[in-house]
């Protein structure tokens, strides 16, 4: 009895650790993809049954509001070419692309795409794949890749450029000018205060701000960053000289005058008796409706606009004017950049799936669905020559005829990481009037000597 | 069996009860943790393939670190209020869930759900309550504080955060409380009733010190999950508005994963378990010396 009972506990014991070991080894090759593949087959109606090389690939998608539009994307480029299926994941609310990504590497499962934001390219420099070889490269707009190249390799594909400023609903700002409403007539600070002044008087109200700390810290303030000088090489050297600390913001003329502009939106904001209460799902709403005239956001922001439309479509941006002098430099300049990167794993992907990987971008960027999906189904602008297609919604049409015009102001996008939160934090004080400007000018000052 | 001589017999019948709880403990509290503090030496920044060790510097960065103090200052403050109120309102509940009431059971189960409900779900409704029903209320009934966005002051923000913990938490203590006083012997309160002891001295000598057992457990638990709060924080203030509600474990998630300072990160993290560990040690240590005996 006693020899059964332990010969039970022996096998107990390998039988754990049996279990152990396989769970953990398990892990590390192809946790699950093997079983989402045989769905997929299944699904693909069996026509394929002899392809024997199929390959699986994934993209991180960081844009959650053309998840849809990627996953048609994924079924349209898998019917193009069969072998490869295209799975799209997404990076849950709230968490930054980073954050995501560098928690799938840690886990030794990193998707064979990421999208990624300019700024954080260069932090997976030594995981990712060298793109200066594909063909797109020729084909992108001015400067699309220098942030994304170093050392004379480009690592990361420009997906999307992207603008913000002022956007206005035509309806609205048409009826308080008592005509046909010409954006180009405001270039100075005075005549945004008309206008927000004629719109108060057709009994609307002028504007709405947005009180998140991305949108005050990401865009709004880094106007004054990027506003300092036309050539970008004169806005680097200001920056050097907020890290070391010798820059004297309170008397900038630039943030100066940012914030003049800022104060003006502040008296006619819409929402001035608790500043800080509004979500972002309220701007695209009561901008939509026509309730207000103004918003200052982005062209991601159609998507939610035009669930609210009541303008027709008519919209478009408007430069946040900073000084009274229509030909300073930022007057008349709508900020734009590209904004979002798509880098390939090199580290866990087989060489199969880093050619189906290049394979996806080319077909973006050369086929006609491909184009397509990126600049009718997901609204994006695209940031390559090659592509005529005209954007699709009013905010990307008003975007691209800034840059045709030549009036586009180079967004900052590779500020820290933190930036936006902490700098936004500053901003919603200043909002909130917990704080003055000489406050405000103090924090991001001492924000830039800390930053690492 | 667990008699028969030899070292391997007696670990081996050991290992196969505990065996398998160990190993998941060793390989996800135990390795992780000690992985963490070897971070801590260095300037590693979450994401690149190497890192160099830079010995204490990070512990530096920490006593440096103003922000990480002043919400550390502002989590104590946010304990306090929470603990004493949790325990205050959960024995009064218990009290009167007691007594034999109608339907006291229905109420002790109602009690008790909003700590079924997750922290981040429980954050978005509440955040749907602070900022969209009560300010409907408000304006239509014309009451100024309820005009505003609990949400958008800081004052108003912290105060939603210690009512929202309170309720979340009072009804699970309630339990341990109602159990508690279950446990405390009708015979000498009989006895004291008979020698003529109104109810206040009842509580006060009898009832209070034989539930000191169950204080010691609702305060332990209470104090840890509030010095480790991240979920309610994240989901109803985000911290805001600009940042004044930022308790520390949300200070230190961002200093790691946002500013990516891997390394002060983690330095911040395993300062803040030795100063949480002593704390609730030494509440328990001084705890168990006023219990007694009925």
């Amino acid at each position: 009895m006693k020899r059964i009972i332990k010969g039970f506990q022996l096998s107990m014991l390998a039988l754990i650790f049996v279990m152990a070991v396989t769970a953990c080894g398990g892990n590390a090759s192809n946790s699950g993809s093997s079983a989402s593949n045989t769905a997929e087959k299944a699904n693909s109606s069996g026509n394929e049954s002899a392809v024997g090389d199929e390959v699986k690939i994934t993209l991180l998608n960081s844009k959650g509001e053309i998840q849809t539009q990627l996953e048609d994307a994924a079924k349209a480029f898998h019917e193009d070419n069969p072998a490869i299926t295209l799975e799209i994941q997404t990076v849950p609310g709230g968490s930054s692309p980073f954050e995501r990504a560098s928690t799938m590497y840690a886990s030794g499962n990193p998707p064979t795409m990421i999208m990624l934001d300019t700024g954080d390219v260069e932090k997976f420099k030594d995981r990712i794949l060298d793109l200066s070889g594909e063909k797109w490269n020729a084909d992108a707009v001015a400067n699309a890749t220098d942030l994304t190249s170093f050392d004379g390799k480009n690592f990361a594909f420009p997906l999307a450029i992207e603008g913000y400023g002022f956007i206005y609903n035509k309806a609205v700002v048409d009826k308080a000018v008592g005509g046909s409403f010409d954006p180009s007539t405001i270039k100075t600070t005075a005549d945004l205060e008309n206008l927000f002044k004629q719109i108060e008087a057709s009994g609307k109200k002028a504007l709405v701000i947005s009180p998140m700390d991305w949108s005050l810290g990401a865009h709004y303030l880094p106007l004054a960053y990027a506003g300092q000088n036309k050539d970008m090489a004169e806005v680097n050297k200001f920056m050097d000289s907020l890290k070391a600390g010798t820059a004297d913001l309170a008397n900038n003329k630039v943030f100066n005058g940012l914030m003049d502009t800022f104060d003006l939106m502040m008296k006619y904001n819409m929402d001035q008796k608790s500043p800080l209460s509004g979500v972002y799902e309220r701007g695209p709403e009561v901008l939509g409706k026509g309730e207000v005239g103004i918003w200052f956001m982005g062209n991601w922001a159609w998507p939610q606009i035009s669930s609210f439309d009541t303008a027709n479509g008519q919209y478009g941006f408007l430069p946040v004017p900073i000084s009274s002098n229509p030909d300073d430099y930022g007057n008349q300049e709508i900020s734009s950049a590209v904004s979002k990167r798509i880098v390939l794993d090199k580290e866990k992907s087989t060489p199969e799936q880093q050619e189906a990987a290049k394979k996806f971008l080319n077909w973006i960027v050369y086929e006609q669905k491909g184009q397509d999906f990126l600049v009718n189904k997901a609204s994006i602008i695209p940031a390559f020559k090659n592509i005529t297609l005209p954007a699709a919604d009013p905010l990307g049409q008003s975007i691209q005829a800034y840059i045709a015009n030549g009036k586009s102001e180079q967004s900052m996008s590779t500020l820290p990481a933190d930036h936006w939160s902490k700098v936004g934090a500053s901003m919603q004080k200043y909002l909130a009037k917990a704080g003055d400007r000489a406050t405000l000018a103090a924090e991001i000052e001492d924000y830039w000597k800390n930053v690492k | 069996m667990i008699a028969e001589k030899g070292v391997w017999n007696k670990l081996r019948s050991r290992l196969l009860f505990t065996g398998p709880t160990l190993f998941a403990f060793i390989t996800v509290m135990i390795v992780p943790f000690l992985y963490g503090i070897y971070l801590t030496f260095t300037n590693w920044d979450g994401i690149s393939t190497s890192h160099s060790l830079v010995g204490l510097s990070n512990y530096g960065e920490v006593f440096k670190d103003g922000v990480f103090w002043k919400s550390f200052g502002l989590t104590l403050k946010y304990v306090f209020l929470s603990v004493v109120l949790i325990n205050a309102i959960a024995f009064a509940l218990a009290y009167m869930l007691s007594r034999g009431m109608k339907g006291q059971s229905i109420f002790r189960a109602g009690f008790f759900v909003p700590n079924l409900v997750g922290g981040i779900v429980l954050g978005f409704i509440w955040q749907f309550i602070f900022s969209n029903v009560l300010v409907f209320f408000g304006t239509k009934a014309g009451i100024p504080f309820l005009s505003a966005s609990w949400l958008a002051d800081p004052d108003t923000a912290f105060w939603s955060l210690v009512i929202v913990t309170v309720w979340q938490y009072a009804g699970y203590m309630m339990v341990i409380f109602v159990a508690g006083l279950m446990s405390v012997p009708g015979d000498i309160l009989e006895a004291a009733s008979i020698d003529g002891a109104n109810g206040w001295t009842k509580m006060r000598k009898m009832i209070l010190p034989l539930m000191i057992p169950s204080f010691i457990v609702t305060i332990f638990l209470s104090l840890q999950r509030c010095f480790m709060v991240y979920d309610l924080n994240l989901t109803l203030t985000k911290g805001g508005p600009f940042k004044s509600t930022e308790m520390v474990s949300m200070h230190v998630y961002e200093k790691a994963f946002l500013s990516r300072d891997y390394g002060v990160g983690q330095a911040e993290a395993f300062v803040l378990f030795l100063l949480v560990a002593a704390i609730t040690l030494l509440q328990v240590y001084f705890s168990k010396r006023m219990e007694v005996e009925a």
